[in-house]
């Protein structure tokens, strides 16, 4: 890991970058190799995952950088020209299975899916996966236009061989889900951070009843709500790097899915009707994490598997240590 | 601090927390007939107090009291983090109430830090040892959220504050923990003009069998009476029991915050998991009880993560501030929601069961209601962190 001087500086330059792309309206998967993307993921995984991720959250770039960090965690070198088959939307279970010989995926894939040859799929059951390769051209992708058609989602159906999956360590596939689930976290952070900043701006540039409404308390009190969520998922997404593992990067992604809903919550409350419209930005804050919820389990999804496994087993571990 | 440098303090052949906190699992382990309550649960005040000062008393004569505190005051030195496993290993067994334990973490700094260097290497062993229990008397009637109102007077014998030798405090409290118990009280006094807010409290370290001292217990809502109202008429108090400078009173009251925003809430957070097992334990395996005891883990998973980050943050830097108010209103929600998980998967555990189980969780329930009031407010918490986090100006 990188130290926190150096850590501070990169976040820095990452962000400047990406707020610079998005103004100009360059490609950011372009901005980011420049940067040196892959290099830093695969000398400093944590750490570029949270860089570029919360970055890519505060400005809301769109890039298909999912698709390197996920492949990386499959032991894949990532490329631009490879994507990933990510889980239905709101689940984390493998996205394919081999029936009989034949390969039946359903799932979701970046922008990344329109320019790469190659697309990575993992075939369930989670407790035995495998792992294929197949060609993008046999896959039936449809453009998802959904609340939020800048981000370029596909969902995608394939049925083929099965022919030349290799068996994957499970530990492996958890892994993989673990940093799409702190990936994804951290992009929520960042995007929660930011509707807070713009409602923060707002109660203290808008004036009714002759004061800035960051006067009133119970706007203030909206406002500190939002922080609090966003300063516990932050915390979450630290233990969840100083503690690795599938059960802290779940948590983190479920602490996520909760904090993009109660951030918003109070910042479109507090923005009020200029937050209803298109000509402020916060609804592509809105749209963007709504989309995310659902990459890699949703919150409700996730926190009704971790407590189902409380009550199989019986224990409440605490999973981190002072 | 370095790993050397900590090794020389701790136990056998521990060089890390996680060593010590296996060694002191280990003999807690090793321990526990000794260790466990005499009585049967759910107990009662007595039966509480009675545990954590024969346990307080227990850990001192083994050593393991001493941990994390300074030598000058007979401590062994080392990082407060290695009280902090003490209390949370405490609290996570069900070994002595972490409220009522915690209270050291608000009582033994202070000393420390504002009574003359005899006083505190005299008196601090008595709290650690079990030997004394204290009491700080802060809130008044009528100075709750806003503390620095408070009108308990202390005046000088003679009228000369420089030449004083004796104080005289004339007043009340309300809301002292355990003040029926306690041998000394940390006190809040007001000793500038009326309206001389912050500027104008001085603190005292006062022996609670000073004639003049009235106690009242009031019953809380759950029937137990831990805490009182605590009456002060013409109590003579030596000059030399001053804490701090004459009226750096809220100096002294501000520098609790760090210690009870770190150890304090981290022992309340391995009490939490602990009574949330507890629920766990007992809960129907079905999906709507997995929904809510998982939301409920979920809440003190991020409070956990939150509180770790502060602490390490208080171990390099030295100090914490107002961020700790989002630590704050984390662990007072945190506490609701796991009571209020048990009410929804017990149904008339809280409500209708007589047995110790329905009398256990009866009691803790009906006190989690007080989490998001004691400490500062959940409205006060909200109003610190929109003006000093948010730096949203003035609310006025």
């Amino acid at each position: 890991m990188i130290d926190a001087e150096e850590r501070a500086l990169m976040e820095e330059t990452v962000r400047g970058a990406l707020a610079d792309a998005v103004e100009s309206g360059v490609e950011i998967d372009a901005v980011l190799a420049k940067l040196g993307w892959l290099e830093m993921l695969e000398d400093h995984p944590d750490d570029a995952i949270g860089i570029v991720f919360g970055a890519l959250g505060v400005t809301n770039a769109t890039a298909t950088a999912l698709d390197d960090a996920v492949a990386s965690a499959l032991g894949q070198t990532p490329r631009p020209d490879l994507a990933v088959l990510l889980p239905r939307f709101a689940g984390w279970d493998p996205p394919a299975r081999i029936d009989a010989g034949e390969l039946h995926a359903q799932g979701l894939v970046t922008a990344r899916f329109a320019t790469a040859g190659e697309l990575l799929v993992v075939c369930g059951p989670a407790s035995e996966p495998k792992v294929l390769l197949v060609s993008s051209q046999a896959a039936d992708a449809r453009v998802v236009r959904g609340v939020d058609p800048e981000a370029g989602y596909r969902t995608l159906r394939l049925r083929g061989s099965g022919e030349g999956a290799t068996r994957l360590d499970p530990a492996v596939w958890r892994s993989a889900v673990g940093v799409g689930q702190r990936a994804v976290a951290h992009q929520i952070a960042g995007a929660s951070r930011a509707m807070l900043d713009l409602a923060r701006t707002h109660a203290l540039e808008r004036e009714q009843f002759g004061r800035p409404i960051a006067r009133f308390q119970a706007v203030r009190h909206r406002l500190a709500e939002a922080l609090v969520a966003v300063e516990a998922l932050e915390s979450t997404l630290a233990a969840a790097r100083e503690e690795p593992g599938p059960d802290t990067a779940a948590l983190a992604k479920a602490v996520a899915g909760r904090t993009a809903r109660t951030a918003a919550r109070h910042c479109q409350q507090v923005l009020a009707g200029i937050g209803f419209t298109m000509e402020h930005p916060f609804h592509r804050f809105l749209k963007r994490t709504m989309g995310l919820e659902g990459l890699f389990g949703s919150a409700d999804e996730l926190v009704l598997d971790v407590g189902r496994r409380l009550l199989a087993t019986r224990r409440v571990p605490t999973l981190i240590e002072l | 601090m370095s790993s050397s440098q900590r090794a020389s303090q701790l136990p056998g052949s521990a060089t890390s927390l996680a060593d010590y906190r296996a060694e002191l699992h280990a003999w807690l382990d090793a321990n526990h007939e000794t260790l466990a309550p005499r009585y049967g649960p759910p107990g009662t005040l007595d039966d509480h107090v009675a545990q954590m000062q024969r346990v307080k008393s227990i850990l001192f004569d083994a050593g393991w009291m001493q941990y994390g505190w300074p030598e000058r005051v007979g401590g062994r030195g080392g990082s407060p983090m290695l009280r902090t496993e003490l209390g949370a290993a405490l609290a996570a067994r069900d070994l002595a109430d972490p409220g009522l334990f915690s209270l050291i973490e608000v009582l033994a700094p202070t000393l420390i830090d504002f009574a003359r260097p005899e006083l505190a290497a005299e008196v601090v062993p008595h709290l650690l040892s079990g030997a004394e229990l204290w009491c700080q008397g802060f809130s008044e009637p009528g100075s709750g959220s806003d503390l620095a109102s408070l009108r308990c007077r202390a005046a000088p014998e003679g009228g000369d504050a420089s030449q004083a030798s004796k104080w005289v405090i004339n007043g009340q409290k309300v809301w002292t923990s355990l003040a029926q118990y306690s041998d000394r009280c940390v006190l809040l006094t007001r000793t500038g003009p009326p309206d001389s807010r912050h500027r104008g409290i001085t603190a005292f370290f006062v022996d609670m069998d000073t004639p003049g001292i009235r106690v009242a217990p009031l019953e809380m809502i759950n029937g137990e009476l831990e805490f009182a109202e605590v009456f002060f008429d013409d109590v003579v108090v030596p000059a030399d029991r001053m804490l701090g400078e004459l009226n750096g009173g809220w100096g002294v009251a501000m520098s609790i915050l760090p210690y009870e925003r770190s150890s304090c809430f981290w022992q309340r957070v391995a009490y939490l998991y602990g009574r949330l097992q507890r629920l766990v334990d007992v809960a129907s395996a079905d999906d709507r009880s997995a929904e809510v005891v998982g939301n409920a883990y979920l809440e003190l998973h991020a409070l956990r993560a939150r509180s770790r980050a502060t602490q390490h943050r208080l171990a390099e830097t030295g100090t914490i501030g107002a961020e700790t108010s989002i630590d704050k209103v984390l662990v007072s929600t945190a506490e609701q929601t796991v009571y209020d998980a048990v009410r929804r998967l017990l149904p008339g555990a809280v409500e209708m069961d007589d047995e110790a189980a329905g009398e256990v969780w009866r009691s803790d329930y009906l006190y989690s209601r007080a989490s998001t009031i004691y400490g500062g407010t959940l409205e006060v918490q909200r109003n610190i962190i929109a003006r000093r986090l948010l730096e949203l100006g003035s609310d006025e």
